[in-house]
């Protein structure tokens, strides 16, 4: 073993590396924990990001530095206590044993000031903010959407208020802060005077849906796709499915509406739920599709009106969204040209099919995409767009439990049905099973397996030229390299 | 596969010693490290020509933040050996040292870009990048590009050429030839690069005081009649006996400037503003030209490259007669700053893909060099 992995735990920055991978840990033991015994050299951790010294990262970055000062003069003064009392054996044996054992000690230690505040300050306080908050949502007059599904919650969402913000006073949760304590700081926001709520529901481990749906009391509810994520905590794709479709019991089957371009959800459709995707929404039909990297533009017509809809999103997939988007809009009672410019306004959402020009290529960054179904629709643009060089890049996708070897053989046949000429992989666990799924489906462009993923995305300008389009998909934290 | 150890070889002894240093590490270290292929050992050799390796050498806050000479009293200068391959050596109780696939020289002008740094890779036998010996020799003397051009027929100003020494002896001798030449001239040291001490003159004061500046800094000066209405354009090209050319590239400046030093490196070519990104943003990629001119320029170009003997990579500068539409032959770059990366992205090639090929063409070169015969059975010795 390299001498620089064994001293890596008693460098002066172990204590911000500690630090660091509880900020990337979201501050959750349990993950950290597991990071912590897996991890052999505390030099290379922080690979992705660095620390960002929030008021919380501080404190406990001091808390980890004065602990481990305090354990380290402990362990000088008893083996200088040893030396002077006629070589005590025990001072000795106990003060070395301080000094080898603190980075092993606080390392763990430091979890404990997180879940008492969590048990005594965290959740009581935020008990009371969910009632106070219940309170608040049952008596909001106003249209109430949730925004449910493994994937695409944050751009349907947006989409909605962009389009329903032209004729109609909308509110939404901001970005993705879609879990409980989030709706409880979005109740305390409202003026009570909205016409819309959106509501986008995070889920992440089993009853979460359920709840969510209970406290924030919706009269819509949108379920945007089922997919393998969290399976960690959900274990199947059977126990996820049940607990976003939850909403829909929720409503009692009015004003559901499902994506059924995925294909887990034909499972849970009921009788009375509207059904979306690229060829429209209910009676609504799509036609007319014409894709770029600029965006897509498609016909919506139900027979008797047609609405010629243009968008900078980018993907077939994005056709499902908008047109329910637009459906929603005109059922709340928006003009077709309102409609029509809240559609043309939508943007691409940060990470998320975000396409931008670097050193004269075109890059889709859809980093935020962390599921199969994803994959599909981003492979899919990638087939259908025409460039001098196509570039993949992906770490894989994490959290996918007993399902990983099959989710990424499966990544692996996607990819390769887009023909990319150059695939970018990052190393780490699933590595292996995107080239199996690469060769399996007789992909022969060029693989390249990156070590340093934040070298590689700092300095993506090297690697492309004009002509050059580039799909970027997903990216893991350092917490799963 | 097995990684190809390349030593990237900059700064040096010369007044281009900072350009290179920006050349080797933004446009040559890093796509060859971010391309996966190479173990990268940057060697750097300083103003007083000792040569060092270390990873730290590849940080440019190394350079810019002026602790350089403090990191180097720390390293112990390396060394070279050359026993039918070449390794670098780092001294030491315990010695280490690598063999070196390929070199790749990143300096610019004199002691490194002027020949004598490939002279010294082609006594080692081993493969590297860009123009080899002769063709770097030739291309950074002005005076003897101009004749060897001209002799294949290819346009260039008119020019007189001389030794500063001649000029400090004899200034009359040499301003009479300099009569033959109409204003507004050019003065060029023979064998700088970056455009250092290139002056344009209207007068004789400005003239001689012009040739005093040029000959500080060079023992042969070159003189050159101005070209009228100019546009001046310059052409990337890669390859060995198969030739790549790049866009023609045209800066932005009015027909009466030239592109200095600062233009160049100092301002990003917008005589204002940070230069970070070298070579940018003060040219029209490609040059706005018409497409019967705009062949003629690459054609031209691609003669210069094959006349000089030019192999791995060179940019060819041409200046254009606005109203005969005549293309002169103004100056080949045999290791042009930064390789001209910017002009090759917009061509198609990637950074990473221009070091990978420019890797794959010293090999080649390398490959076909080994194979011609450097022995011939003679009774020579016998008969001695």
């Amino acid at each position: 073993m390299n001498i620089r992995i064994i001293t890596s735990v008693y460098s002066p920055r172990f204590p911000s590396t500690i630090t660091y991978m509880l900020q990337a840990s979201e501050y959750q033991s349990e993950p950290y924990l597991k990071w912590l015994w897996r991890t052999v050299d505390f030099s290379g951790v922080a690979r992705r990001r660095t620390l960002k010294r929030t008021a919380k990262a501080r404190m406990l970055e001091i808390f980890l530095a004065v602990g481990m000062l305090i354990e380290i003069l402990a362990g000088l003064a008893l083996i200088f206590y040893g030396a002077l009392s006629g070589y005590n054996a025990w001072a000795w044996e106990i003060g070395a044993a301080l000094l080898i054992a603190y980075p092993f000690i606080w390392s763990h230690l430091v979890v404990l000031p997180l879940e008492f505040g969590r048990a005594l300050i965290v959740e009581p306080k935020l008990n009371k903010q969910v009632k106070t908050a219940k309170t608040i949502y049952r008596n909001h007059p106003g249209v109430k959407i949730a925004v449910a599904g493994s994937y695409g919650k944050t751009t349907m969402k947006e989409l909605l208020k962009t389009v329903l913000s032209e004729g109609l006073k909308v509110k939404a949760t901001v970005a993705n802060k879609n879990v409980l304590s989030e709706h409880a700081k979005f109740a305390k926001s409202l003026n009570g005077d909205e016409e819309v709520l959106i509501i986008e529901y995070g889920e992440g481990a089993p009853g979460d849906v359920k709840r969510f749906a209970f406290n924030t009391h919706p009269t819509h509810g949108i379920i945007t796709g089922l997919a393998p994520a969290h399976l960690n905590q959900y274990k199947t794709l059977e126990a996820a499915g049940a607990d976003i479709f939850s909403l829909g019991e929720y409503l009692k089957g009015e004003n559901v509406y499902v994506n059924h371009e995925s294909p887990p959800v034909k499972a849970y459709v009921k009788p009375g739920y509207v059904t979306y995707g690229p060829e429209g929404v209910g009676k609504w039909q799509v036609s007319e599709v014409n894709l770029s990297i600029d965006g897509v533009s498609f016909s919506l017509s139900d027979g008797k009106t047609k609405l010629n809809l243009n968008s900078k999103l980018l993907g077939k997939h994005q056709i499902g969204a908008l047109s329910l988007a637009a459906v929603i809009g005109l059922e709340l009672g928006l003009t077709r040209d309102q409609v029509i410019a809240g559609v043309a306004k939508g943007e691409p959402f940060m990470h998320r099919m975000q396409p931008y020009e670097l050193a004269g290529a075109r890059v889709i960054d859809d980093t935020y995409n962390g599921n199969i179904e994803g994959i599909r629709a981003g492979t899919a643009l990638l087939r259908e767009l025409s460039a001098r060089r196509k570039i993949y890049v992906t770490p894989g996708l994490v959290d996918q439990g007993q399902d990983t070897k099959r989710i990424h053989n499966l990544m692996g046949e996607f990819i390769a049905s887009a023909k990319p000429d150059l695939v970018v992989l990052m190393r780490n666990s699933v590595t292996g099973f995107i080239k199996d799924g690469l060769k399996r489906s007789g992909y022969k462009g060029e693989i390249q397996i990156v070590d340093d993923p934040l070298s590689f995305y700092e300095h993506l300008d090297q690697l492309v030229a004009a002509g050059d389009l580039v799909l970027m998909q997903n990216d893991w934290t350092d917490n799963y390299a | 596969m097995k990684k190809l150890a390349v030593a990237v070889i900059f700064g040096s002894r010369s007044t281009e010693h900072d350009v290179s240093i920006i050349t080797a590490i933004s446009s040559v270290i890093r796509p060859l490290e971010l391309s996966g292929k190479y173990i990268v050992y940057p060697v750097y050799i300083d103003k007083g020509g000792r040569w060092f390796s270390d990873p730290e050498l590849a940080s440019i806050e190394l350079y810019t933040k002026g602790n350089l000479d403090g990191f180097l009293s720390r390293l112990k200068p390396l060394q070279l050996k050359m026993n039918g391959r070449f390794e670098l050596v780092w001294p030491g109780l315990r010695p280490k040292s690598v063999k070196i696939d390929v070199a790749f020289p990143a300096t610019h002008g004199t002691h490194g870009e002027d020949g004598e740094l490939m002279g010294l890779l082609e006594m080692a036998n081993v493969a590297y990048v860009g123009c080899d010996m002769p063709a770097s020799a030739v291309a950074m003397d002005k005076a003897l590009c101009k004749t060897i051009a001209l002799s294949e027929g290819i346009l260039t100003p008119k020019y007189v050429w001389f030794y500063s020494i001649d000029f400090s002896r004899d200034n009359n001798a040499v301003l009479s030839k300099l009569s033959e030449l109409k204003y507004p001239l050019f003065v060029k040291p023979v064998h700088l690069g970056s455009s250092i001490a290139i002056a344009r003159v209207s007068n004789p004061k400005e003239l001689i005081n012009a040739i005093e500046v040029a000959a500080h800094y060079d023992d042969k000066v070159l003189v050159e009649e101005a070209v009228n209405d100019l546009i001046e354009v310059t052409v990337p090209i890669i390859g060995n006996d198969k030739l790549q050319v790049a866009l023609v590239e045209q800066p932005l400046l009015k027909s009466q400037d030239f592109f200095d030093f600062d233009s160049k490196y100092l301002h990003g070519g917008k005589k204002t503003g940070g230069g970070k990104d070298v070579s940018q943003g003060y040219s029209k990629l490609p040059a706005d030209l018409p497409s019967k001119l705009y062949k003629e320029a690459e054609a031209t170009a691609l003669a210069v490259y094959k006349a000089i003997g030019c192999s791995g990579i060179a940019r060819v500068d041409l200046l254009i007669d606005g109203k005969t539409k005549k293309v002169y032959f103004n100056e080949v770059n045999p290791l042009p700053g930064s390789l001209y990366a910017h002009n090759w992205r917009a061509k198609g090639l990637s950074n990473v893909k221009l070091v990978d090929e420019l890797i794959d063409l010293a090999l080649e070169r390398h490959k076909s060099y080994s194979k011609l015969a450097t022995g011939f059975k003679s009774s020579y010795l016998k008969q001695y």
